[in-house]
């Protein structure tokens, strides 16, 4: 019953996987919780809380879940839904300090963009540890001492996930073409959502053969086939497509409405798939439509004390800490998704970021605003 | 394509407003001038979830000092332009807090603390600490000034509340992406909590309640 519960839910919300979808928020014991049980907290996205549930089942321990609106804890950390105002309610109103005698809570090490841990501990004296990016790696995390290994620190995107979003967006484009084949093709229905789904399948699962030619540094991307960023690119290949089939009829003598609207429906739908955002629905390129993953992670290396909260927050392992020099270096700078996560954590305010005109996002403005920089993005900081 | 949906999504907090103007069909103007009738010149007032300023901004009109909290500073610095342009800036302070952090406040420091459209964002366990912080926080005598959403009590007049609001619910949703959860039995968790209610202001519907509740 249970399974079938989490697999409904599991269908359901990829389907709808660009919809808020709140869980209960709270404390929930799992298994039998005693007063040194770990204590780990999440988003309340209902899919994440039942895989973080699935993945801790036969561990003692408690799940703090917090406010996050019902986004994804990156997201969500990343837009300021899940703060660390979620984060203080949760841990002041549900009594979890009553029940553990210990004050070390295992935080998602996704939500390290939008939580500050020196704060969390300053308000409220619970230390905070950030824990594996993926929540099937926690019973690992657990049992070696809630230690990380780098593999655990770093997104991935395997075909699995591909599949969801591939699923995450033919699914609402479907409804759309469903209703229009309806008012304009009704025959043609079933395969044109066939044409949805599998252009979304193919676009997704085929990631890995093509990622070498995009370029997350440019502001329109090399490879022009995804990411065309705004209307202009997929009209004026629609319009192409459009005249030659118009010529083409011509030339058959076939030249009347029904086809050419037929033809342009069909054509419409395929440019609509592959124009959609790719590379912002990927954990390993920023989305082509925000003009912040031209910015850049600057360390101060003057400030920097290798304290090394850089090293374990970032997701593209960028970051490795000189323990001998006491020095953050970022090798593999490139990998950078502009997150920002390991500016919210350095407790020297070492690294900021950087515009393309030179000018300087200090840490304070992220930790205020958020990357979106209250909604404003890249506008505000120009 | 989701260019646009993710500009409409950057600039929700800036028609939260009218969202929810729409989603409660105008009752949270006349709720909160109710409810601000109650406010004296002088007073020290704490409006808890202020976001843009609607309650906040009609208590320091009254010439109370107020205090205004809120989670999200898109929404505060909403707040602090019209408190800016309403010539008000002197009486009212912002701060980027929760209801779970107001320790430092001394008890008994306040005659009134109130919140609008505030509860329905909270959970069960955040609404039960509210109001306990709002006892502390209040001197005796003081007043509780509540107003929300709620879910009317007949099964009659809740079945025509689900046929109203699910269309404006979407509405609201694909414009502004705010949608809010009305909160059950909202007297009783105010009298559970040691108030005792002196006013109550209810649409025809009973889906917008507002009220006037006193410490003791």
């Amino acid at each position: 019953m249970l399974q079938l519960q989490f697999w409904l839910a599991t269908i359901l919300q990829t389907c709808l996987r660009m919809l808020p979808f709140p869980a209960r928020t709270g404390l929930v014991a799992i298994g039998e919780p005693g007063p040194e049980s770990p204590v780990l907290l999440t988003c309340n996205f209902d899919l994440t809380v039942r895989r973080v549930k699935r993945a801790l089942r036969g561990i003692d321990c408690w799940l703090l879940v917090a406010n996050s609106r019902g986004v994804n804890v990156w997201c969500a950390a990343t837009g300021g839904l899940l703060s660390n105002h979620a984060v203080i309610s949760v841990l002041k109103t549900s009594g979890i300090a009553d029940k553990v005698q210990h004050r070390r809570l295992i935080l998602p090490q996704l939500a390290a963009t939008g939580i500050e841990g020196k704060r969390i501990r300053q308000q409220t004296h619970w230390q905070v540890v950030w824990g594996p990016v993926e929540a099937r790696d926690i019973p690992a995390f657990l049992a070696a001492g809630q230690h990380k290994t780098p593999a655990m620190r770093q997104v991935t995107f395997p075909w699995l996930r591909r599949l969801e979003m591939a699923i995450a967006w033919a699914f609402p484009i479907s409804l759309v073409t469903a209703l229009l084949a309806w008012l304009l093709w009704p025959q043609a229905l079933w395969p044109l959502i066939g044409l949805v789904w599998a252009t979304s399948i193919l676009v997704f699962l085929a990631f890995p053969w093509y990622e070498r030619f995009l370029n997350g540094k440019q502001k329109h991307t090399g490879f022009v086939f995804f990411d065309f960023g705004r209307f202009g690119v997929p009209l004026l290949l629609w319009v192409l497509v459009m005249v030659g089939l118009t010529g083409w009829l011509a030339w058959h003598g076939n030249l009347t409405a029904e086809p050419l609207l037929r033809g342009g429906l069909a054509s419409l739908l395929v440019l609509v798939m592959v124009s959609i955002d790719l590379m912002g629905s990927t954990p390993l390129y920023k989305s082509g439509l925000h003009e912040d993953r031209l910015w850049e992670v600057r360390l101060d290396v003057d400030l920097c004390r290798g304290a090394a909260f850089c090293e374990d927050v970032c997701p593209r392992d960028c970051f490795v800490v000189d323990r001998e020099r006491r020095l953050a270096t970022r090798p593999r700078a490139d990998a950078c998704v502009q997150c920002g996560a390991c500016i919210v954590q350095c407790p020297f305010d070492a690294l900021s970021f950087v515009t393309p005109d030179g000018d300087t996002i200090s840490p304070d403005v992220i930790r205020t605003y958020k990357l979106n920089l209250m909604g404003q993005r890249a506008q505000r900081a120009a | 394509m989701t260019y646009v949906l993710m500009k409409v999504l950057e600039s929700a907090p800036q028609r939260y407003d009218k969202g929810i103007r729409l989603l409660t069909r105008g009752s949270v103007d006349k709720a909160y001038d109710f409810l601000a009738d109650h406010i004296q010149a002088g007073q020290r007032v704490l409006d808890i979830g202020c976001g843009t300023g609607a309650l906040t901004l009609r208590a320091a009109a009254r010439g109370a000092t107020v205090i205004g909290i809120d989670i999200n500073p898109q929404m505060l610095s909403i707040a602090q332009q019209r408190l800016t342009a309403a010539g008000l800036n002197e009486q009212v302070e912002l701060r980027e807090l929760g209801v779970a952090e107001l320790e430092s406040e001394p008890a008994a420091s306040f005659d009134v603390v109130m919140s609008g459209l505030c509860f329905s964002e909270l959970s069960s366990d955040e609404r039960r600490y509210a109001l306990a912080e709002a006892r502390r926080l209040l001197r005796p005598g003081g007043l509780l000034l509540l107003a929300d959403e709620t879910l009317p009590a007949h099964p009659g007049r809740r079945l025509l509340h689900a046929l109203i609001r699910l269309p404006l619910v979407v509405i609201t949703y694909l414009l502004t992406q705010t949608t809010t959860r009305p909160v059950a039995q909202l007297p009783q968790l105010v009298e559970h909590a040691g108030f005792t209610i002196r006013q109550r202001y209810r649409n025809s519907l009973h889906d917008f309640t507002a009220l006037v509740a006193e410490t003791g």
